[in-house]
């Protein structure tokens, strides 16, 4: 069975974070960045033929994926193709999702081998065997195959897309709603078979609507058109959906249960190499309860924080419930509690930042504090 | 087919056996020995010649070669795989004349693929060791190969008056040419130790190749052989002083002592901070390494995918370790895969690739500092079994 994959990467906004980055190619987790979840995910299903769509702030997110060689998609026949509006054709980049795939109808249509297709976005980050869900879509014998998650819906947070269930039917459906916690939250992860979608894009556009959620399935589900199958997954799905659960999230991962099921689940994730030294642990440092990637060099204090690629921790320093991005360095007898340092960012000795566990300070790329 | 001319390639003698590192190249060749937490000796060559800008690069496997073909695989993580690129790996092969089966010597490893150089037509060919620890810039020996108008240059580093005798000397004149070369002298005349990197002219090289393959007494080596006949020849030879960090890794002992010298704050030989001159290896696909909140960790390495809820000191932890609660490892170098269980202890000691030390189990002791220091090994996938003890200086 040849399968399509399509990646959103503009999906939602994370404030400064997502100033000039897409939320694809937002860090996280040390060493990744969002997007490396979706591509691993299509990769170790045997997707050999991806689109990447983005609408705006792509630069990082080309930068980072490059030809694809990381996720073994720089291949001859298929591989992996950027989806960026033509400035030429719109004089509007895409309003929803629908209008983005109506302008990767070449895309679309390329590949005629392609029966199903798998739609993902970057802010839902799981670690998921796809062959999994493409069985249980194809089985099902429905229009589109909705991947869920239970307990994510609490009646507060804003779920894009809810679904309700009674004896394996669906029985309502909402969007960008606060759902109850009886409702199942989609990870805008999708499966459909690739002729019928085409279809419905075209329809769908011709009505002048573009919202996946609310047009193609809310709408077609309602009107009787477009029969739904859940799929349930039961694995560790991270909804990076706000700073706050971004923060969350991310220290989550310090969690055994949960770092294991989403680095070591169903396949490896893989990123972009950058062949940094092991990290080195000095005389004094003090580390506890801490994830480290490559390339760090550690001689302060630090507990419960994620540290991300080639960072720097002086003597003195006390890092606490911290997500500290690429090549930060900390100075000397610096403080810093739940705060979010993006790249590059340096911490001058002394520095003093507290910030709290709802409202994390976020200093910004390259900045000095 | 085309080839595109090259100035240089470079050829790594990467077959040996690699014997003095025992159970840790019983299945492996010695270039494919982890080194340094997340790399593998041939790293280091291999990313000198990309850091160098010699982008062609024969790798001559003939020992146990299984693993390191897999490793080199088509060069992708040295950026070796692309249109005017190659890492070709070299292996024995059987021809229609009798000259053909297993690499007699370094000289004849080179001899059997004179076909491959002459594909690239090089002005130069630089041979390689894939067995010693260092950064050089063969570029800057090129050059100095160049200035001097020499048929063959060899890259010397000055050691101690005393240890000369373990080396194969040079004997050379105020201006570095070589007028002499002694293999372990019992007497050396000098401290120019050869360290085995060659930048030879290719039409000089290839025609001393062909002429020692037709003499039946030669051994077909490059310090025993070639370099004598060139220098017989009257050829201009000169010696390329060097005298940054350089380690052969071929014992037990000084594959310890160079994983030890990547620690300090200050370390000798510093892999960090020279953004312009990394060394490559193949990743893992391994996430973040975990430290817990009973884990203590001073003076050490830990790379990637591994879990540390132990005591590590003045230790290099390698990819996708686990080092238990309650476990101490101190002065050790533990490879990739390894599992350290609860309450076992590891002192002074290499630990092979994915073995294991189960719990309570004790592997090596301590030293003072005038004592002898006796490196305990275990090979790839050992057991060192719960409650067990490996002496010092014992291999599993």
């Amino acid at each position: 069975m040849n399968v399509m994959g399509i990646i959103f990467t503009n999906d939602a906004s994370l404030g400064e974070l997502t100033d000039k980055r897409t939320m694809a190619s937002l860090p996280f987790g040390g060493r990744y960045r969002q997007v490396d979840f979706a591509l691993s995910n299509l990769s170790c299903a045997g997707v050999r033929h991806v689109g990447v769509i983005s609408r705006h702030n792509y630069q990082s997110l080309m930068n980072h994926i490059g030809d694809g060689e990381e996720w073994g998609l720089e291949l001859e026949e298929g591989g992996l193709e950027f989806l960026t509006p033509y400035a030429m054709s719109v004089t509007h980049t895409y309003r929803g999702k629908l209008e983005s795939l109506a302008h990767a109808m070449d895309f679309l249509e390329y590949g005629a081998d392609d029966e199903l297709v798998v739609m993902i976005d970057s802010a839902v980050l799981s670690n998921i065997d796809l062959n999994k869900v493409l069985a249980a879509h194809v089985q099902s014998g429905k229009d589109i195959t909705v991947v869920t998650k239970a307990g994510v819906c609490n009646g507060e947070k804003i779920i894009d897309l809810a679904l309700k269930m009674e004896n394996g039917e669906v029985t309502d459906m909402v969007v960008d709603y606060a759902a109850g916690e009886d409702y199942l939250a989609s990870m805008d992860m999708f499966v459909l078979n690739k002729k019928w979608m085409i279809q419905q894009v075209k329809e769908v556009i011709a009505r002048d609507k573009f919202h996946m959620d609310r047009d193609l399935v809310l709408g077609g589900w309602q009107r009787g058109k477009v029969s739904v199958n859940v799929y349930q997954f039961e694995g560790v799905a991270l909804f990076n959906e706000s700073v706050e659960e971004y923060y969350y999230n991310s220290l989550a991962l310090i969690n055994k249960d949960i770092r294991h099921d989403v680095f070591h689940g169903a396949h490896p994730i893989y990123t972009k190499v950058r062949d940094r030294v092991p990290t080195y642990y000095g005389e004094g440092c003090d580390i506890e309860n801490c994830l480290a990637a490559d390339g760090c060099m550690l001689e302060g204090q630090v507990k419960n924080s994620v540290l991300f690629r080639q960072v720097t921790v002086n003597k003195g320093a006390e890092v606490e419930d911290c997500v500290i991005m690429n090549d930060a360095v900390i100075g000397e007898g610096s403080e810093l509690k739940y705060v979010i340092l993006d790249k590059n960012v340096t911490v001058t000795p002394g520095a003093k930042l507290i910030g709290t566990k709802k409202n994390p300070i976020i200093v910004k790329r390259g900045e000095t504090v | 087919m085309y080839f595109q001319k090259k100035r240089v390639i470079a050829m790594l003698l990467a077959g040996g056996q690699g014997s003095r590192l025992k159970v840790l190249t019983e299945k492996t060749a010695k270039p494919a020995v982890p080194f340094g937490g997340k790399y593998r000796i041939i790293d280091f060559p291999l990313s000198n010649c990309v850091n160098s800008g010699i982008d062609t690069v024969g790798i001559l496997t003939q020992y146990q070669p299984l693993e390191l073909n897999e490793y080199i695989g088509n060069g992708q993580p040295w950026g070796l795989n692309k249109t005017h690129s190659c890492a070709q790996v070299l292996p024995p092969y059987e021809r229609h004349d009798k000259k053909s089966g297993w690499y007699k010597g370094t000289a004849n490893a080179i001899y059997q693929n004179i076909d491959f150089v002459d594909r690239f037509d090089p002005d130069y060919v630089v041979v390689l060791s894939g067995d010693h620890i260092y950064k050089m810039d063969y570029a800057a020996m090129i050059r100095y190969h160049e200035e001097h108008n020499a048929s063959c240059t060899i890259a010397v580093r000055n050691v101690p008056l005393e240890e000369a005798s373990r080396f194969g000397i040079l004997n050379t004149n105020p201006d570095n040419s070589i007028y002499e070369f002694e293999e372990k002298p019992p007497v050396p005349k000098s401290t120019n130790a050869s360290m085995g990197i060659y930048c030879f002219n290719w039409s000089v090289l290839r025609k001393a190749l062909v002429e020692d393959e037709e003499d039946a007494k030669s051994s077909n080596d490059f310090g025993k052989n070639i370099i004598p006949k060139l220098l017989a020849e009257g050829h201009k030879m000169m010696a390329y002083p060097f005298d940054g960090y350089w380690k052969d890794v071929g014992t037990i002992d000084s594959l310890w002592e160079a994983n030890m010298e990547l620690l300090g704050k200050e370390p000798a030989f510093a892999l960090r901070g020279d953004e312009r001159n990394k060394i490559y290896a193949r990743n893992s696909a391994l996430p973040s390494s975990y430290i817990d909140e009973s884990a203590k960790i001073v003076n050490a390495f830990v790379a990637e995918g591994s879990e540390v809820y132990g005591t590590v000191k003045h230790s290099i932890i390698s990819i996708g370790c686990t080092i238990g609660e309650g476990s101490l490892v101190e002065d050790s170098v533990v490879m990739p895969g390894v599992v350290i269980e609860a309450g076992a202890i590891v002192r002074n000691a290499i630990l092979g690739e994915s073995s294991k030390v189960c719990k309570n189990a004790v592997v090596g002791g301590a030293f003072g500092p005038k004592d002898k220091r006796k490196i305990s090994v275990t090979s790839k996938g050992a057991v060192v079994e719960a409650n067990t003890v490996l002496l010092p200086g014992e291999m599993l």
